[in-house]
């Protein structure tokens, strides 16, 4: 097992990258791989005032939007486009609820995280390039990993509880 | 020889293990890498349904709710990290215990666990017995929590899946730990947790697993409270320090950041013992080398 460890000044990696996304999905990819084969009628909805607070109540978790993207599936259940705040940034997410309610799947649909994106910017990237006193690091790939003390999933887990709370104050109700 | 087909870069993230856990493929068929990615994702929800300190129907959550002395029999993965966590406290004496989960919910850094019966002071790792049809008898009250050796656990199954899966070159990241697939060469940037940093700590990879650790995110006006705990003192460890342990498996890689953050250079022959090294920033910056490899400092 070989692995090399260096420390590279910061004073060659001027903070300056602007804050960028890591897209993983696009809402019709989650919907593809978290419904394969299925069809998406979308039933978006736009909560009322009572139902934000009744929603708010039952899950113990802020309604930050009346807008609420959801399609019913062709084979049974739902699937919510929805996006919650992370500790600076947006997080966007998809949520799968099967027939009976109960979570199919979640996918993050972008990520944000500050230091690992300026690591991932190539700007950034570009100006240690050779700049190190011994062997220059092969940056023949993107420096895309990143090891650190674990960043909470609090965010998501919340947002599950309000989604699915919501779907059972108000998407369970509706008819076509 | 080179392929001509053009090669995919697949990433995906859940929350899982109370963390984003990413799984990044490299790979010409994109609805392979996808499958590939599916299932890996499932194993790792499986390791957490598990092994979860608070999931009501989890592997912990019976066996604390369990009478003292009672034989239960938990899940064959279950068992493998049971028997890991307490081959780790044998070989450290117990300052490796997975049993400190008490210490973090008397310092409010972890809720209670559902319906438990409240351990007994001084009960630790001894007092878990495993058989070999994997039954787990308590020998005392106490709270198992694998949340230190778990995870890592969750990227190694991964990590396999993928490659049963014909992928050949992958990384999976659970909030920091990290194993890749393929001989890269991979990079590495290790978080810290520092404000202002005078240097950024890279690694350069081939396969491997690394795992860092740091109290620092943690530090609050409660002197005592971190989220790691020496198993023999039941004190907090780590508070300003930074571990990053690169090893084979990232279930040791996890579980010694640990170790390496409450023993330092005693335990080297630990790391030696699992084919891995350590990389320790203390609270004043400096770094230094453990293990395996040495210091390639670039400045």
């Amino acid at each position: 097992m070989k692995s090399r460890f260096l420390l590279i000044p910061a004073y060659a990696l001027v903070m300056s990258a602007p804050v960028q996304a890591t897209v993983y999905l696009s809402v019709e990819q989650a919907q593809a791989l978290m419904f394969p084969g299925a069809t998406f009628t979308p039933a978006f909805v736009t909560l009322s005032s009572d139902q934000m607070k009744a929603i708010e109540q039952a899950s113990d978790v802020n309604v930050l939007s009346p807008n609420l993207k959801a399609w019913r599936v062709s084979s049974g259940g739902w699937f919510i486009a929805d996006q919650v705040v992370g500790k600076h940034e947006f997080i966007p997410f998809a949520l799968a609820i099967d027939a009976n309610g109960t979570v199919k799947s979640v996918e993050i649909l972008e990520y944000r995280e500050t230091y690992g994106d300026q690591v991932r910017n190539p700007a950034w990237r570009a100006q240690f390039t050779g700049k190190t006193h011994d062997a220059p690091l092969k940056l023949n790939d993107d420096i895309k990993n990143l090891s650190g003390a674990t960043l909470s999933s609090r965010h998501i887990t919340d947002g599950v509880k309000r989604l699915l709370t919501t779907h059972a104050l108000v998407l369970a109700h509706q008819h076509d | 020889m080179l392929s001509c087909l053009p090669i995919n870069t697949i990433e995906r993230a859940r929350p899982l293990l109370g963390t984003t856990v990413t799984i990044r493929v490299q790979a010409a068929d994109a609805a392979l890498a996808h499958d590939a990615i599916s299932a890996a994702f499932a194993d790792i929800a499986r390791v957490h349904t598990l092994m979860s300190f608070h999931e009501p129907d989890s592997d912990l959550t019976r066996l604390h709710s369990a009478p003292v002395g009672a034989r239960v029999i938990v899940d064959a993965q279950t068992a493998h990290v049971l028997r890991a966590a307490l081959a780790l406290s044998a070989l450290s004496d117990g300052v490796f215990d997975v049993t400190v989960a008490a210490q973090l919910v008397a310092w409010d850094l972890l809720p209670p666990p559902p319906g438990a019966i409240w351990p007994t002071p001084g009960a630790g790792w001894r007092d878990i017995h495993i058989d070999d049809d994997n039954g787990v008898r308590l020998g005392q009250p106490l709270w198992v929590d694998l949340g230190g050796i778990a995870k890592g656990y969750a990227v190694d199954c991964a990590i396999d899946r993928l490659r049963a899966h014909g992928i050949e070159h992958a990384c999976v990241n659970a909030g920091g730990d990290l194993r890749t697939l393929g001989e890269g060469p991979h990079i590495i940037a290790i978080d810290t947790g520092e404000t202002a940093p005078s240097h950024r700590p890279l690694l350069e990879l081939g396969e491997a697993a690394v795992a860092t650790s740091s109290g620092r995110a943690h530090v609050t006006d409660d002197h005592r409270a971190s989220p790691h705990v020496h198993g023999l003192t039941r004190s907090s460890i780590g508070r300003h320090d930074c571990v990053t342990v690169v090893a084979p498996q990232c279930m040791h890689a996890d579980a010694l950041t640990k170790l390496v953050m409450a023993r330092g250079a005693a335990s080297v022959d630990l790391l030696e013992h699992f084919g891995a090294a350590a990389y320790c920033q203390d609270a004043h910056g400096n770094w230094s080398a453990l293990g395996q490899s040495s210091l390639g400092a670039a400045a």
